[in-house]
């Protein structure tokens, strides 16, 4: 029987699926950071003034702001001089999705997207964006019809700017932290949804995210506003080819939940993790914040993260509404030289909020996994609830797995329960499997996706499936 | 330094305490570690909010007051004075301390030739002091422990010898007295060697009510192979002080630390940082913590137990009750190092707030990098149960005696695994009286 | 069918089988009894391939292949089916996912295609039926918080399922109550047949009057001492097993 160590060996020579390039034309900014970037980028998109004004003004808060220094690892050294900040297919503006560069299509097609809508995924409307702009967005018309409104950010900018300007910026504000004013400078697509007064999307709403080209970051910007009594579920899936050096994703995502309304946002995040040596990989440094504006509203984050060199995010809820209510489901695998630093912020500030944390942490290789929450109770959240479950799981003796809650409560009528623990997969439970026929790499693949099975099951059908053998590929072969 | 406060602070420091060097009349040999704390001190900084360990805690806001160091008061302590730090019925020997120098005319010290009770001061030429002073690993980072280390005025020593033991609790009396805002720094050290056993009860007396006293202390604790400490300490004074309380614990192989601090009324600051050091395999370390605060008073527990080898166990529960404005603070770490196979780790924090202005703030943290490990923790903060109290209340009890009632058997945890009866009422019969209190204010 | 020859194993460095012979044909219901620490689970355990138990001498011939040569799962994929002492608890894993899973392996193993899903359910309601098990415990996590009875119940109906060649039931009438004992040994029962052997291990003679062995066979301190029919068992129950050390160590002394 082969030992652990040959098994955690194969994990770590285990290649990383998505990580071709596609070869098309590609028009791309001057490599380098400056206004003159911006204002090339804010051309490019032929945006209106305002919109260039509050890009400058969120550089000028860039450039006065520092490093983080919290984070439970080693910030890697990131010259932002040296990337391009705007790379697109170079094709005009597109009237259909037979217009789409066939390169593309392909591309997605292998990755398993499927842009053409009969042969796609049925209730999943897909909007892809490929390096730094938005390629194709299916199901638009159908969805127009409700007055379901899913667009890229580009579009969005001009023909609904009054929603674009009313919302920009509300959540994750242009001076948040050092990777969304980066990202407010810098960003060049996205999606933007909204939801209107009553409407349910009968679909689910999806952007895939590609980066493709060298030299570049991905700075996309999503969001979401959900109309009273309207409900969305949304989903991000994101790959990107094998590459030497590492590339920064700096995204920012804004969720808008009025009254009664509620937004389902899930991730299946698959970025290139560089190679078993630490080599390469993105450096993905997400900021994610919805706001609970309405009473009885509801926002919930689902997240499987497995890729990426570097994932640092805290997807929270602003819980401001009264009986509002919040939720964050999470599974992060990390392997090899992986470094994972995610978790989420809840703020209960109206009366009777509500939240629930749930995180598995998986950590394999020598790689480091954390999960960092805050949980705060404002003095006018009244009988506000939180309950918060993070669990460790280790495989092979190499890897860190760590857990930093920061527990804030200012209200005594608040109810705040954490628990953690960590463990490893027992030998008694493979021999079990074992013993009923099932081979040690399958039978670490069962455990971990019951071990993870609690959020597995927060995500939509088609998503849980993939993200089920996403854990099992990325895991393949593992025992503790 | 740019702020005020800590401008007034650092001259305070520079100009209003003798600088290292004249700090001779403790011991010359403890000289050259004095001045690498100072050191230390220089580059740590004093703390802000924004210092990861002091979030919570804004300890510029009880330095801003002008200090003098303490002046040895002896003469004016009495024997009736040290009763609010006496506990009815406790058999034990007294060493009594004030402002950290020991007062053997007020003491009763045992008379055992293996364990040795001084002054720091007179135990200038012990090896062990020379070996541990200020060398536990924990409070290299912390910067009132440099700052103690610097300019620490005296302490108590113990050492208690192979195999030694006493027949009763050694009961350490602080009093803590100043004419004026006053600035007290002691420095203690307890070393026990292989296989002894000792058990220490703290208590702690103010007696000016109309100066501040800010206590800084640091209490250094070695157990060498299989010795066993039994450490409560009871952190009870007047409403004037502040404190920081340093406890760092070494733990060699097959040793046991069980150490229990009682946080009560009514200084109006207390941050405890209590560390353990795990440093031997097959130790036992437990950590039982309560916290009862009133009126506006700010109580910030620190712990960090350190596993950095195989096959320790470790077990921690710490519960706050917050009533009034109080306000409470609790970060729990347990670190298990790679090399720390095997460990049991638990930590456990349950608050109760019982008004509406208290509040608490918690990080329980777990950092492991083993995976042979079965390590947890959990925290909970709620209000009492309503329907409980009403439930007593209907079966005829007073709403006080109901918050009592159910004041205490929250407590009950920790004060169940208190092991001296009279110490155990002397906690409950505080507890009840500061509930009480709390209630008819 | 399955053959044991001077069977040695230890663990951690310990010896505990000391040369084990024993020999089980097609058909055949054995009874392994003897006093605590005698090595009864260990036997089990070395013949499942736990890896903690270390084989330093002797042979088991399972159907004319090297039992020993092989992994856990492959032992299992050949129909040897372990009804554990102390089942595991798998927390998110459901019985029903599990089973499908351990059931299409042996398949893919014997050359045969996965089954279907309706086909599939058909068979697991065949086999509760006739197990008479739970169905609501069918859709929980594997053995989470199952009482120690639905737990053996569960081993049991696991084993209607895979339909093993030879069965090791290790001490499953253990802390069972006298309803649980009957519905246990029933099913068992209904899975005799003339192509199907049994390794009943247990401390207690009760359960043999519902299982009736062929032969009961004492194990102490690593070997086995005494071979008998069910008589023996009763034997046993009345006399309890200081009177075979006796006999051992006379033996040991000649």
């Amino acid at each position: 029987m082969r030992n652990s160590n040959e098994i955690i060996d194969d994990i770590a020579n285990k290649e990383y699926e998505f990580g071709f390039t596609t070869d098309i034309e590609m028009e791309m900014a001057p490599v380098g950071l400056n206004e003159d970037t911006i204002r090339y980028i804010s051309a490019k998109k032929e945006e209106p003034e305002w919109l260039l004004q509050w890009r400058l003004k969120a550089f000028a808060a860039f450039q006065k702001m520092q490093w983080p220094s919290w984070q439970h690892f080693k910030m890697p050294e990131l010259d932002l001089q040296k990337i391009s900040y705007y790379a697109a297919p170079k094709k005009k503006s597109l009237k259909s999705l037979d217009e789409v560069d066939p390169e593309i299509l392909a591309t997605m097609e292998k990755l398993g997207i499927p842009l053409n809508e009969q042969k796609a995924l049925t209730g999943v409307a897909v909007d892809v964006v490929f390096d730094s702009v938005s390629v194709a967005t299916t199901f638009r018309e159908k969805l127009a019809e409700l007055g379901v409104i899913f667009c890229s950010f580009g579009e969005a900018v001009r023909e609904h700017p009054e929603l674009v300007k009313e919302y920009l910026g509300t959540v994750v504000p242009h001076s948040d932290n050092i990777f969304a004013a980066l990202n407010a400078a810098v960003f060049s697509d996205g999606s933007f949804v909204y939801i209107p007064k009553g409407v349910r999307c009968p679909m689910e709403l999806s952007t895939y995210f590609r980066i493709n080209a060298e030299n570049t970051g991905q700075f996309e910007r999503t969001l979401i506003i959900c109309d009273d009594n309207a409900y969305v579920s949304y989903l991000e899936g994101c790959t990107a080819p094998r590459r030497d050096e590492n590339q920064l994703h700096a995204a920012v995502v804004e969720l808008i939940a009025l009254n009664h309304a509620e937004i389902k946002y899930s991730t299946v995040q698959n970025w290139y993790p560089g190679d078993k040596d630490g080599n390469g990989g993105i450096y993905n440094f997400v900021t994610k914040r919805g706001i609970c504006k309405g009473n009885s509203s509801k926002i919930s984050w689902t997240q499987v993260e497995t890729g990426s060199a570097i994932t640092w995010k805290y997807p929270s809820v602003i819980l401001q509404g009264d009986d509002a209510e919040g939720e964050f489901y999470s599974v992060a695998v990390t392997r090899n030289k992986q470094i994972a630093d995610t978790g989420t912020k809840i703020y209960h500030l109206g009366r009777n909020t509500r939240s629930r944390i749930i995180s598995k942490g998986i950590s394999a290789g020598t790689s480091d996994n954390t999960y960092r929450g805050l949980v705060q109770v404002g003095p006018r959240a009244a009988n506000a609830r939180n309950f918060t479950q993070c669990d460790s799981l280790l495989i092979g003796d190499r890897c860190g797995a760590h857990t930093f809650p920061y527990i804030e409560s200012k209200n005594s009528t608040a109810t705040v329960e954490h628990e953690a623990t960590t463990s490893k997969i027992g030998e008694d439970q493979i021999f079990y499997l074992n013993q009923r026929g099932i081979n040690t790499e399958q039978a670490v693949a069962l455990i971990v996706n019951g071990y993870a099975k609690e959020v597995l099951n927060q995500l939509p059908m088609e998503f849980a499936v993939e993200a089920q053998k996403l854990l099992s590929i990325t895991l393949e072969g593992s025992v503790g | 330094m740019t702020s005020d406060i800590n401008k007034s602070f650092y001259d305070f420091i520079s100009n209003g305490m003798p600088g290292p060097e004249q700090q001779t009349d403790v011991n010359n040999a403890i000289l050259p570690a004095r001045k690498a704390a100072f050191s230390r001190f220089r580059s740590l900084g004093l703390p802000t909010l924004k210092t990861e360990e002091w979030r919570y805690t804004n300890i510029q806001r009880y330095l801003k007051d002008a200090f003098t160091l303490a002046e040895e008061e002896q003469s004016t302590v009495t024997a009736e004075q040290l009763k609010g730090a006496s506990i009815p019925k406790l058999d034990s020997y007294t060493a009594v301390l004030v402002n950290g120098r020991l007062q053997p005319a007020l003491s009763q010290l045992p008379a055992d030739g293996k364990i040795t009770i001084s002054k720091i001061s007179d135990a200038a030429g012990n090896a062990q002091l020379q070996a541990w002073f200020d060398k536990h690993p924990h409070l290299q980072k912390q910067p009132f422990a440099a700052l103690n280390a610097a300019f620490f005025a005296d302490g108590l020593f113990i050492e208690a010898g192979v195999n030694a033991s006493l027949d009763k609790p050694l009961h350490i009396i602080h009093v803590y007295t100043a004419a004026a805002n006053a600035f007290i720094q002691p420095h203690h050290l307890v070393v026990l060697h292989k296989s002894a056993t000792l058990e220490i009860i703290e208590t702690a007396v103010g007696l000016n009510e109309a100066a501040i006293a800010f206590v800084n202390s640091v209490t250094e604790v070695v157990l060498e192979e299989n010795a066993e400490l039994w450490h409560y300490n009871v952190q009870s004074t007047i409403k004037n002080s502040r404190h920081i309380y340093h406890t760092s614990a070494l733990q060699k192989a097959d040793s046991r630390y069980h150490h229990f601090n009682f946080t009560l009324p009514a200084a109006e600051l207390t941050r405890n940082n209590l560390s353990v050091a795990l440093t031997g395999s097959n130790t036992e370390t437990n950590l039982h913590g309560l916290f009862l605060a009133t009126e506006q008073q700010h109580v910030d527990n620190h712990t960090f137990v350190d596993h950095q080898v195989a096959h320790c166990n470790s077990n921690e529960l710490y519960k706050g009750v917050l009533l009034d404005n109080a306000k409470g603070v609790f970060t729990g770490k347990i670190m298990v190092h790679q090399d720390a196979q095997k460990t049991n780790a638990f930590q456990q924090n349950n608050n109760l707030l019982m008004s509406e202005k208290a509040n608490i703030n918690s990080q329980p943290q777990l950092e492991i990098y083993a995976d042979d490990v079965k390590c947890s923790h959990g925290f909970t903060v709620g209000r009492f149960s309503e329907e409980a109290l009403f439930y007593l209340r209907s079966r005829g009890i007073g709403e006080e005696a109901a918050k009592t009632l159910m004041v205490n058997a929250f407590a009950f945890d920790i004060t169940d695994q208190v092991h001296i009866p009279a110490l155990q009422e002397f906690l409950s019969d505080k507890i009840r009286r500061y509930v009480t209190g709390a209630i008819n204010n | 069918m399955l053959t044991i020859k001077n069977l040695h194993a230890e663990v951690d460095g310990k010896k505990i089988l000391k040369g084990l012979n024993l020999e089980i044909k097609a058909g055949e219901m054995h009874a392994i009894m003897g006093p605590n620490g005698a090595g009864k689970s260990s036997l089990a355990s070395v013949l499942a391939g736990r890896e903690n138990y270390t084989v330093t001498e002797g042979e088991v011939i399972f159907d004319g292949k090297n039992l020993l040569d092989m992994s856990p799962e492959d032992r299992a994929r050949e129909g040897l089916f372990l009804a554990f002492q102390y089942p595991v608890e798998i927390p998110g894993v459901s019985n029903l996912n599990f089973l499908k899973t351990a059931l299409n392996e042996i398949r893919t193993y014997h050359n045969l295609p996965a089954m279907e899903a309706k086909e599939f359910l058909k068979l697991t309601k065949e086999k509760q039926q006739m197990m008479d098990f739970n169905a609501n415990l069918m859709n929980r996590s594997l053995n989470e918080g199952f009482s120690g009875g639905e737990k053996k119940r569960n081993e049991v109906f696991q084993m209607a399922m895979l339909d093993p060649k030879f069965a090791i039931l290790d001490e499953t009438d253990s802390g069972l109550d006298i309803d649980a004992l009957r519905i246990v040994a029933n099913g068992v029962n209904k899975l005799r047949g003339a192509d199907k052997a049994f390794m009943v291990i247990t401390h207690y003679q009760r359960l043999l009057d519902y299982i009736v062995p062929d032969f009961v066979h004492v194990l102490a301190d690593g070997v086995i001492v005494k071979t008998g029919n069910k008589d023996l068992a009763l034997e046993l129950e009345e006399k309890g097993y200081d009177w075979l050390k006796e006999d051992v160590h006379q033996k040991e002394s000649v």
